[in-house]
């Protein structure tokens, strides 16, 4: 069985990365954020997967669940955050939150 | 290679090997890990913050005290464990399990004043500072990046909650939120990071563990490794606000409800910090001459920026924040003056200090500054400590113990910690980082003297009137004193404390 | 142990003061003077003949510290030493006459200040282990800055900073180069240690030494004043309460000079030696250019704080002509400035608590509403010019005789400035007492002129007859730190007489 060399898949998994934290910095709608930190973390992910393919050992994939369950964890509480934000200034643009500044 | 089999074989690494005795070296973890199910379940049947609190305060201690017995035996010559690879328990890990444990307890003590009056539910800020603490504690004894990830996003994941804590209350609610959701953001990008550096090393070296031999310095020879090294570095720089991966930094500590902004600051740079000294002594990274030209880079910077922006300042929470920017720089430098490089522990033993000292010394300040403060009504501001001699003299003297230790002068335990980096960094001939130093501790003086100067000030109308102090800041109370005689203490008769250190890398 | 006694009084005492604030007003004051006397007196009772001591210590007080860096809390105290922290007491004791009836808020907090910078300067005088006294050279700054920036004049935010940033910085210098020092030697001994007499035996590279040496000057130059170092000193001197003037001119500078002759010069002899034609190059400048700078001065403060950077250049050549005549002249000229500086400082302040000015032109024609005060100034500008008989001729006339066998050109040059110096004297004298009296009266809020009161002339009494013992009985003095001075000479014995013969 051939597999996908190591180099193809962390390439992979680098543009992926880049492209969310392009999309961290850029977005300016909250939502639109943290969905870019789910493609970062995921990016993140898939390198150990691959990774754990390449050294055939589960450890990478027991990383990526443990990823999974964090990124899980970080929506719901960004998720809560956001309603809360909304309740308060009935918008998701991130510009609203600049109150604090040196 | 089959691929099932691998995967058999990393469970079966797993699960037999949790013996009785190894449980039993996690006993902290696990006293703390019931205290949080126990806290739950009292706060299910009766809210009730008093009760919460004393569970809380309970539950700490009891894990100081079993941390405290391990540490004795350790310290006496019990082999250090590692339990499953996820946990290394040495006298190093013991210590600042300790100290992390005695941090939560002072905090919980803390937030209890300052959360009496809250118009909300004020039991869960226990249960998140048990949760942080959880977290932190996890991560000062981890020997493998599982348990890295699991203790930083333990203690990141709580801290998101405690940031945005009197999110329903009426004054000062939009800070917190905003402070949250920015910790929230680049705190999850800092952990994507680090998640990918991890994953990059991992590539290489197809190991995950902290400690073990395969990610040792002869493991990092690829350039992808070091890539992934670099991540890691930016996750942790991230935590403990190095340049440039501060700016999170001042807004959170200004929008933040103070004993939130204690905890960043004590247990999140106290547990990172450990962890980033044992990564470095078991990896020998700084024998790599990019990764040190990095981290001195990280470190000037640091010290540089944080000291000039902080000298703008005019609110304490903020200045604070700079500080604690320039302090991990020097924190930094004495990393960099060899820590697991050659036979000695200098360095080690310096940084270690200074972490302790560190987070003694802020804990101190917010400890003041939560005091002189409550949910509704923060004293943020540096006028509202004009005149503060005049008006409580007690208290403006506890923090001027606090703001002489961090500008590092005589008699503190501050002037002890900076005086081991500068001889740390003397003894390996860090000359520029030294010229840093140098500079940085001249600048700081000035917005440390300021804070100071402030308090000494005729009380004009401007000097507000602090709260009443109520049956609810007894514990703030003895927790101040308790600090300011530990920080003096350790600035003048600091060998025992010296020789415990020292004996923590023997 | 006598030696703990001095430091414990003054600093407990310092607590006691502010402490006491609490009850009265004027209570922090008494107690005060109290401490100061009571620490002077182990220190009398201590004092043997310095002579048989043959260049030890008369007198240590040794406990281990923080025995794993090698720290130790060793105070001794040889004749140079005993001197000097004679001076500090009696200063002390002028200083708080100077703020007896000035200072009239936040009282115990300065009293405070005030013991506490005492008990530092005390501590630099005789701290014979290299951490402790970094540890005494800050504990004696930081309450000085306040001394200045909360009891300082209009413009003192700015002065105590200043201040505070060129002594920080010179003191972080000398940390590193402590800290260099002790570690050359544990490279050569295998251990640590920061005490004095196992320092004095590291064995270093040339190169090393040189910088390590630099930085030591650095420090000490800067608290001397020397030029170019010396611009805070003007600032904090104009800024200063009169008290904190007394104390900066009286005995702070004094640290620097002591550093010099007791850590600089023994500790690294060769780059010393080195460095000397340098050292007695900015002596001179320093000694012209400040006499020449202060007489273009209008701020009666700042035209002392000028004159005193001017008379510390006679120290600092005294000290690196290397010789016993100049360094005893050096020593000499410590304690008689002290003196003299401290009393023309206290004076200016109480000028400038009657008239509330310090600008010259505002002055006139004193001599005839306060006789008293007039005497008393004439007296000590006569003094500091280096009328003969008085203690300011002999430490100048030694520092020079020492440096001619060093260098001829230096030595003239430097003897142009003691005429610069009766020049401006002279013209303060002139200005201030004598010509039409200024009138007072359409000033807003001037109380009418008083003359001294009987507590300023008992004190000021006391210096005067101080500085006329040390003009006419110098022996006294100099034989008292002979055996000390001898100590620092002949450690260098082998190089002086290469340097020497030049």
């Amino acid at each position: 069985m051939s597999l996908i060399p190591l180099e193809h898949g962390i390439a992979l998994a680098g543009l992926l990365f880049a492209i969310g934290l392009v999309g961290v910095m850029t977005r300016r709608n909250i939502v639109f954020v943290l969905m870019s930190l789910e493609i970062m973390l995921n990016s993140a992910g898939l390198a150990f997967v691959v990774a754990g393919a390449h050294h055939a050992s589960a450890e990478g994939q027991v990383m990526f669940l443990m990823i999974l369950t964090l990124a899980a964890a970080e929506v719901a509480v960004g998720l809560g955050l956001i309603i809360q934000l909304y309740r308060r200034f009935k918008t998701t643009d991130i510009e609203v939150l600049s109150a604090l500044k040196g | 290679m089959d691929y099932d089999n691998a995967a058999r074989d990393t469970i079966n690494a797993f699960a037999p090997s949790v013996s009785w005795e190894e449980l039993l070296w996690l006993l902290p973890h696990e006293i703390l890990g019931a205290t949080i199910v126990f806290a739950m379940l009292a706060i299910a049947v009766r809210r009730h913050f008093f009760v919460t609190t004393v569970i809380t305060t309970l539950g700490l201690i009891a894990a100081a005290l079993a941390a405290s017995m391990q540490f004795s035996h350790l310290v006496q010559g019990a082999p250090s464990a590692l339990v499953t690879p996820l946990f290394l328990i040495d006298a190093f890990a013991v210590f600042f399990v300790i100290v992390l444990c005695l941090g939560a307890l002072a905090l919980a003590i803390l937030g209890f004043g300052y959360f009496a009056r809250l118009d909300d539910a004020r039991e869960e800020f226990q249960l998140l500072l048990l949760l942080a603490t959880l977290g932190a504690v996890t991560l000062a004894s981890s020997a493998h990046f599982v348990s890295v990830v699991i203790g930083l996003e333990m203690l990141s994941m709580a801290l998101y909650g405690m940031i945005a804590y009197p999110i329903h209350s009426k004054v000062g609610a939009e800070h917190s939120l905003e402070a949250a959701f920015k910790y929230l953001v680049l705190s999850a990008v800092a952990s994507a990071t680090m998640l990918f550096g991890m994953a990059l090393i991992y590539s290489q070296t197809g190991a995950l563990e902290v400690v073990g031999s395969a990610n040792s310095m002869l493991g990092y020879a690829s350039p992808l490794a070091l890539v992934g090294v670099m991540l890691v570095f930016v996750g942790i720089a991230f935590k403990l606000s190095l340049f440039p991966f501060h700016l999170w930094t001042p807004d959170v500590y200004e929008g933040a409800p103070l004993p939130s902004v204690a905890l960043l600051a004590t247990l999140g740079k106290v547990a990172v910090g450990a962890f980033f000294l044992r990564f470095l002594i078991h990896s020998h990274l700084l024998l790599n001459e990019s990764v040190t030209l990095v981290l001195a880079l990280l470190a000037v910077a640091s010290i540089l920026a944080g000291n000039v922006l902080a000298l703008r300042q005019t609110n304490l929470k903020r200045l604070l924040a700079y500080s604690s920017i320039a302090h991990m720089g020097y924190w930094v430098v004495a990393l960099l003056s060899g820590v697991g490089l050659g036979s000695q522990n200098m360095a080690a033993s310096a940084a270690a200090f200074y972490l302790l000292t560190y987070a003694a010394l802020s804990l101190g300040a917010f400890a003041c500054l939560s005091i002189a403060s409550s949910s509704e009504s923060e004293a943020g501001v540096l006028s509202d400590y004009r005149g503060l001699f005049w008006r409580s003299p007690w208290l403006a003297l506890a923090l001027s113990v606090m703001m002489f230790g961090l500008a590092g002068i005589p008699l503190t335990a501050g002037f002890i910690a900076k005086f081991q980096v500068f001889f740390a960094a003397v003894e390996s001939s860090q000359w520029g980082l030294l010229a840093a130093l140098v500079l940085g501790s001249a600048i700081g003086l000035f917005y440390y003297l300021r804070v100071i100067y402030q308090m000494l000030q005729p009380a004009g109308e401007e000097g507000r009137t602090l709260r009443d102090l109520g049956l609810e800041s007894v514990g703030s109370v003895i927790t101040i004193t308790l600090v300011v005689l530990f920080v003096l203490w350790a600035g003048i008769l600091p060998e025992p404390l010296l020789v415990l250190i020292a004996a923590l890398f023997g | 142990m006598s030696l703990l006694a001095i430091l414990l009084i003054l600093f407990l005492g310092g607590a006691a003061a502010w402490a006491s604030s609490l009850l009265h007003p004027r209570l922090p004051r008494w107690i005060a003077l109290l401490s100061v006397v009571g620490a002077m007196l182990p220190l009398v009772t201590a004092l043997g003949d310095p002579a048989v001591s043959d260049g030890g210590w008369l007198i240590e007080y040794n406990l281990n510290w923080i025995p794993s860096l090698g720290i130790r809390f060793s105070l001794a105290l040889d004749g140079l030493s005993a001197l000097l922290v004679a001076l500090t007491g009696f200063l002390g004791i002028v200083a708080i006459s100077a703020a007896w009836n000035g200072i009239d808020e936040r009282v115990g907090f300065f009293y405070f200040n005030l013991l506490w910078t005492l008990a530092g300067v005390v501590g630099v005088f005789t701290a014979v282990d290299l951490f402790l006294f970094f540890f005494f050279w800050e504990v004696m700054l930081i309450p000085m800055y306040f001394i200045i920036a909360i009891w300082g004049h209009e413009n003192r935010r700015y002065a105590a900073t200043k201040f505070f940033l060129f002594t920080q910085l010179s003191g972080m210098l000398l940390l590193i180069s402590i800290l260099g020092l002790v570690y050359s030697y544990s490279l050569q001994s295998g251990s640590l240690s920061f005490a004095y007499d196992d320092l004095l035996s590291v064995e270093m590279s040339a190169g090393v030494e040189w910088w390590l040496m630099l930085g030591f000057f650095v420090a000490f130059a800067t608290k001397l004043p020397s030029v170019p170092l010396h611009s805070w000193l003007p600032d904090a001197h104009s800024q200063a309460p009169t008290a904190g003037s007394v104390l900066l001119a009286g005995v702070l500078l004094k640290t620097g000079a002591y550093g010099l002759l007791r850590f600089t010069l023994p500790l690294f002899p060769e780059a010393s030696a080195a460095f000397a034609p340098v050292a007695l190059t900015l002596a001179v400048v320093s000694i012209l250019y400040c006499a020449k700078v202060a007489l273009a001065q209008t701020d009666i403060k700042r035209l002392i704080a000028y004159t005193s950077v001017s008379h510390m250049g006679f120290v600092l050549l005294g000290i690196y002509a290397w010789n016993l005549i100049g360094m005893q002249g050096a020593v000499m000229t410590m304690l008689a400035h002290g003196l003299s500086a401290a009393a023309l400082f206290s004076l200016a302040g109480g000028l400038q608590e009657r008239l509330h000015t310090r600008e010259l032109d505002k002055m006139g024609g004193l001599w005839r509403s306060a006789p008293n005060m007039a005497v008393v100034a004439l007296f000590f500008s006569v003094a500091a010019l280096g009328m003969p008989g008085l203690g300011n001729f002999v430490g100048e006339f030694l520092s020079l005789l020492g440096a001619f066998s060093v260098s001829i050109v230096a030595t003239a040059l430097a003897a142009l400035g003691m005429i610069l110096s009766a020049v401006y004297s002279l013209w303060v004298m002139q200005r201030v007492f004598q010509g039409e009296e200024i009138s007072q009266s359409d000033e807003e809020g001037a109380t009418p002129l008083s003359d001294l009161d009987a507590r300023e002339l008992v004190i000021y009494g006391l210096m005067m007859a101080g500085l006329v013992v040390m003009g006419m009985f110098p022996t006294v003095f100099l034989d008292y730190s002979s055996a000390a001075i001898e100590r620092v000479v002949s450690i260098s014995g082998s190089l002086s007489d290469g340097f020497g013969g030049r």
